[in-house]
């Protein structure tokens, strides 16, 4: 650990001037180094401050240094640059291996969590709302589901930095991590609850067909309305999802296309409608 | 001729914010806007929330490049309203946002490039260049949605129409009875990443049911879902937290109320 002087110390104004860089993070995204590259762009306040008054090649180092293969979710990122800048403020140019020790360490697991969090739970959620408000020929729906994600992605990546810079690596060894864990577990619940209403409410599916016994006509759908309505949808939802545990989520294009021909013959035959 | 220009710049906007802010980037939000260019924000919404749904698990993981959904809406709405319908919208979407993946795994191939241009900016030792290394794939993520979309509208929409003229009534039926359907898509893909515990069926169902019995709208839905999550979260804690309360406290108490203090 070193003895860094006033002006060597990282500001608040550095750490918001990485949540501007950031915002263009992904853009040198590319199949060698991914985000790396990105990354550093990001990641160069930081740099500035601590390297203002090294030699050329120290400031060569550190950016080589961040040059390395990264990758992660967006808005993770936020958390581990937080983090990162508490590393590099706090470590000698003979420690700096525990920069990239800590960066590809927390990669990895913080975009897991990034991804179940927002990308699979909240981004639909808000998805669902605006949806079934703009189904209904709402302009609502849209700006709410702009509203509702955008509170929670640009927010993570603002308090993210920050609270990451804060609190250093502790927080996510520590109980952060946990708490992460139970949020996200949280949010699937909520997440669950709102594709059910989704299934009911979006999926529509109506069989035209009838049974004609003697004078009687049945109508099916009547019969099925009988038992539970909407159960057709959470039949083929079912379905659905059946398919897709046995092919491990691929094959959603073709199972589209598939579904499409299956309708327009079932269509033709008479039995939807 | 202006429409589809703008159409293009908007699809560039979103080309943009998809590897920079992540703001826009889905398609309720993407198809309502390309409604809002073309006059038709009604049938701009319901292709918008239709694809929206379909492509709900839909996402980039990892090194993954997903079907470009943007390019897909873009093209997608704007044809659609062209030829008046979500299900020539929907029909047209997959197909497109499978092509333009193949563009986009070929721009985030070609930007390889940059990794070399990055080291050299790093040997000057000079931090002020780093940033500006992002100017050209800009340009370039913006021409790869953009200008798709421009031929796509621009040329497609004469064919589309007498495609679409020519198809048989019932074909046209059963494509609009297909878009209510296709949904399951992207939910089922949702069900496979959401689903990790047997037990939380539970929750699907008891949304399905407001839903359904109670016609409920989503959004009084997630605020029920709310404590529901919270309890949930409650009753999985403790069974975390018990056995190291026990060793601990096994000696001193052994009432019932232990539990409560929790």
């Amino acid at each position: 650990m070193t003895e860094h002087t006033e002006q060597n110390k990282i500001t608040k104004k550095d750490l918001n001037r990485i949540f501007w860089r950031m915002q263009l993070m992904n853009v040198t995204n590319n199949y060698q180094s991914m985000q790396a590259i990105g990354f550093l762009s990001s990641f160069t306040p930081v740099l500035e401050r601590l390297y203002a008054d090294k030699p050329d090649e120290l400031k060569t180092q550190a950016m080589k240094r961040h040059l390395e293969f990264y990758n992660s979710h967006v808005n993770a990122n936020a958390l581990i640059m937080g983090v990162s800048a508490a590393v590099e403020e706090t470590t000698t140019e003979e420690e700096k291996e525990t920069v990239t020790a800590i960066k590809t360490g927390l990669m990895g697991p913080l975009a897991g969590i990034g991804d179940s969090l927002l990308k699979f739970t909240w981004l639909p959620i808000c998805g669902s709302i605006g949806a079934s408000l703009a189904l209904n020929g709402s302009v609502i729906g849209p700006i709410l589901m702009f509203l509702l994600y955008n509170t929670v992605n640009v927010g993570t990546k603002y308090y993210g930095i920050h609270i990451g810079y804060k609190q250093g690596v502790q927080m996510i060894e520590g109980a952060g991590g946990n708490f992460l864990q139970r949020l996200a577990s949280m949010a699937n619940v909520v997440g669950l609850m709102v594709i059910g209403a989704l299934i009911a409410s979006i999926i529509k599916i109506n069989i035209d067909a009838q049974i004609t016994a003697g004078d009687n006509v049945i109508e099916i759908q009547e019969m099925i309305d009988q038992v539970m309505p909407g159960i057709l949808s959470l039949l083929v939802t079912f379905a659905v999802y059946k398919i897709f545990k046995r092919t491990n989520g691929k094959y959603a294009p073709q199972l589209i296309v598939g579904i499409m021909i299956l309708a327009i013959l079932l269509t033709m035959a008479g039995v939807l409608g | 001729m202006v429409t589809s220009l703008l159409v293009s710049l908007w699809a560039g906007i979103c080309a943009i914010d998809d590897i920079g802010t992540q703001m826009i980037r889905r398609p309720l939000l993407i198809s309502t806007v390309v409604g809002l260019i073309m006059g038709d924000l009604q049938t701009g919404l319901l292709i918008g929330a239709t694809l929206e749904v379909m492509w709900m698990g839909v996402g980039n993981v990892g090194a993954y490049s997903a079907p470009d959904i943007i390019t897909g809406s873009a093209i997608g709405t704007a044809l659609g309203i062209l030829s008046g319908g979500t299900a020539t919208a929907v029909a047209l979407a997959v197909p497109t946002s499978l092509l333009a993946q193949q563009l986009l795994i070929l721009y985030r191939s070609g930007i390889v490039y940059l990794n070399p241009i990055a080291n050299r900016i790093a040997e000057t030792g000079n931090f002020k260049k780093v940033f500006r290394i992002q100017y050209v794939p800009m340009i370039l993520a913006f021409l790869v949605r953009a200008v798709p979309t421009f031929l796509a509208i621009y040329f497609g929409a004469g064919a589309i129409d007498t495609a679409v003229e020519a198809l048989p009534d019932s074909i046209m039926d059963g494509l609009s009875i297909a878009g209510s359907i296709i949904p399951a898509v992207g939910i089922g893909l949702l069900m496979l990443m959401m689903i990790k515990k047997g037990e939380l069926w539970v929750f699907l169902i008891a949304g399905f049911a407001l839903a359904v019995y109670l016609d409920l709208s989503v959004l009084p839905i997630t605020l029920i879902a709310l404590p529901l999550a919270y309890l949930y979260d409650l009753a999985t804690r403790e069974k975390e937290t018990k056995p190291e309360s026990k060793s601990k406290d096994s000696d001193d108490f052994d009432d019932d109320e232990e539990d409560y203090d929790l």
